[in-house]
């Protein structure tokens, strides 16, 4: 049997998906048994231009991390995708835009002006920014442009599979090398295009503390009371996003004694896990059956509660969201170099 | 098992300009781009950063309850760094000192964080460059690699290790990579008296194997001396910067808490201030062709990508860290400083 061969690249990323690679332990060693690793920055030595140079389709299986922030990232994801036979969406960043995918709620302009000239660190009279080239005495360099929108990795290529997670477990990374596995060692089919390499149930139904089906009457941040680690999150108050969010990832920090943050992104049934976890807020919050009893103001006061209902609701799937981003302004839309 | 490999065949290119990119095996992206002279040596090379995600932007606004969790995707091969500096800073927000078990449990998930970080680094990472050597061929060099030239019960021993550090990591933290436990004055989670048994087994196996470690390092590397004369070359491993560190207050090292150090290149204390007070110490320079901003030593100021004592740079590095304090407080660290 000849070998596979597997890539995995990072857009924008932290690192976290490719430890996630390592974690499956000594079933690192599997993988070796039925795949050249032929592309993965961060622990293989191949360059940009051994992918150039590589075939057609010729990359058995690329996993793809991290959002598309800059231009590199989409060269590359478009590069990987002509290269590959398939290329999995992996980790939160790729799928729904994750945590850079706040990004979206500000835009190039505002994080160039904060992060080179305004931070107290700042040292930048000259207001110097990153240039997309730069001519030295030596010659001239090149740096990707950074956009103004970030975009999850199927917005610029098509995508076989997704992997949620940030970063996707172990469960779930051996699950599909399992699969991977018996397709190229058994010929086993491969799962339908587009399929979500995750438990198809809700966040609830993996969480082993007790619901009580409680109202609520005002919402506490973690820090604020005594957590009772058997009973429900959400019905102690405090916003949980288990409701509104994927299953597969163990309930891991409901284990840990806090409210699940929204990483595995929206459930099966739902496009935007924002507006999901709205709804089903305003039913804990006695709102919804309520509605004629409760003037607007009464609604608001209870809802200023949420103190960032954007990095609350939409944490990890911003770009993916109905909303994408902050609107911008006209006077921002004009191209920018 | 046979030594690494130092030299290869010599190449001629009439090139004067080597681009190597992406730089592989480490967090992050970066490239390097090297102008050669006309006499084929290297005139001049740039280390390049070509990303930029914005968090300094796109935290503004968020509550500062969840920072700790966003700025841990920083970088997902140490979240637990990032995780507990804002945690700590969120102590100091909400003017809430942990109580001593919620101090030691940080310094307990801390130090895993270290040992998974430090064997993720050093065989996952580096191992390559020392076991393999700079100049075996490329497509070995990374951990299937090393596992090869040492042996996979050896390769066993790695792996068995990093999940030990992983799992401790996770119990504490929910999930090692991006832990949720750091809360303004605590933690979120206790351990029971089973878990803490567990962890005192797999702490005195870790011990043993960074005994074991050492070794490697002593016989690869340092009982070498083909590699000795490489990496003591003052012309080629050698730079004379300022040195940042955290010490105690017997100026021995602390990985959780303490008083940042600065010494200058001559080995003399120039300063020491508690974190808060850093933005009097540091500075960012930036320049046109790197995302990376330049950080500088604030007193001396910025003077150029130059070294010496009259230049602002410095090294805040596990090396550094040895040169700033007066040793470990630990026998079997000590016994090595």
């Amino acid at each position: 049997m000849s070998k596979i061969k597997l890539a995995h690249y990072w857009g924008a990323g932290c690192g976290g998906c490719d430890v996630a690679l390592l974690d499956i332990d000594e079933k690192i060693l599997g993988v070796a048994e039925i795949a050249d690793i032929v592309f993965w920055p961060i622990a293989v030595d191949g360059k940009v231009k051994d992918v150039e140079a590589m075939p057609d389709k010729s990359i058995t299986c690329t996993l793809f991390n991290g959002a598309v922030r800059n231009s590199e990232n989409e060269h590359m994801a478009k590069l990987l995708r002509q290269k590959s036979a398939i290329v999995v969406s992996f980790g939160s960043c790729a799928c729904y835009g994750g945590i850079p995918g706040l990004g979206n709620l500000t835009n190039r302009k505002e994080i160039l002006e904060l992060v080179y000239t305004k931070l107290p660190t700042s040292d930048n009279v000259e207001r110097v920014f990153p240039q997309a080239e730069t001519h030295t005495k030596d010659g001239d360099l090149e740096l990707p442009v950074l956009y103004d929108t970030v975009m999850t990795l199927d917005q610029v290529i098509d995508v076989d599979y997704y992997m949620p997670g940030c970063p996707p477990t172990t469960n779930l990374i051996n699950e599909f090398l399992g699969i991977v596995t018996a397709h190229v060692k058994e010929g086993a089919p491969l799962p339908p295009k587009g399929a979500m390499i995750a438990s198809q149930k809700t966040l609830c139904d993996e969480c082993k503390r007790k619901k009580a089906v409680k109202k609520i009457d005002r919402i506490y941040m973690p820090h604020e009371i005594a957590i009772d680690p058997d009973k429900c999150m959400l019905e102690q108050g405090i916003i949980c996003l288990g409701s509104s969010t994927r299953a597969g990832c163990g309930a891991k920090c409901l284990e840990g004694n806090q409210p699940c943050r929204g990483c595995m992104g929206p459930t099966a049934e739902v496009l935007d896990q924002g507006g999901s976890m709205l709804s089903a807020l305003a039913s804990v919050y006695r709102v919804e059956d309520n509605e004629a009893l409760l003037s607007e103001d009464n609604i608001a006061t209870l809802m200023a509660q949420v103190k960032d209902p954007m990095g609350t609701f939409y944490c990890y799937t911003l770009p993916k969201s109905i909303i994408k981003r902050k609107v911008k302004e006209k006077k921002q839309v004009k191209k920018e170099v | 098992m046979s030594g690494p490999i130092l030299s290869d065949e010599k190449t001629t290119s009439t090139s004067k300009r080597i681009t190597i990119d992406p730089i592989t095996r480490l967090e992050g992206h970066g490239k390097i781009e090297i102008f050669l002279d006309d006499s084929g040596n290297v005139a001049n090379a740039y280390w390049q950063v070509p990303e930029l995600r914005g968090f300094e932007a796109f935290c503004i606004g968020r509550s500062v309850e969840d920072l700790n969790k966003i700025t841990s995707r920083l970088c997902g091969v140490c979240p637990g760094a990032h995780h507990l500096c804002s945690t700590k800073a969120l102590d100091g927000v909400f003017n809430a000192t942990p109580p001593p078990t919620a101090i030691k449990l940080r310094e307990l998930f801390y130090a895993a964080h270290y040992v998974h970080s430090h064997i993720a680094h050093f065989y996952a990472l580096a191992a390559a460059d020392f076991v393999l050597g700079p100049c075996a061929p490329a497509a070995t060099r990374n951990i299937l690699g090393v596992v090869g030239a040492v042996g996979v019960p050896v390769g066993a021993e790695v792996i068995k290790h990093r999940s030990y550090a992983q799992k401790v990591q996770e119990v504490i933290g929910g999930k090692a990579t991006h832990p949720v436990c750091g809360l303004p004055g605590g933690m979120a989670r206790v351990i029971t008296e089973d878990e803490r048994k567990k962890f005192e087994a797999m702490s005195k196996s870790c011990v043993e194997f960074a005994k074991f470690t050492q070794d490697i390092f002593a016989n690869v590397v340092l009982k070498n001396k083909d590699y000795l004369d490489i990496i003591l070359n003052k012309d080629i491993y050698y730079q004379e910067t300022y040195n940042l560190g955290t010490v105690d207050k017997n100026d021995k090292i602390n990985f959780y808490d303490g008083t940042q150090k600065m010494i200058d290149p001559d080995g003399n204390e120039v300063a020491r201030y508690k974190d808060k007070e850093y933005t009097k110490y540091i500075a960012e320079h930036v320049l046109p062709w790197s995302y990376e901003k330049f950080c500088y030593f604030k007193p001396v100021g910025w003077k150029g990508l130059v070294a010496g004592k009259d230049s602002g740079i410095y090294r805040a590095t596990p090396l550094s860290r040895l040169n700033v304090s007066k040793g470990f407080t630990t026998p079997l660290a000590q016994a090595e400083y």
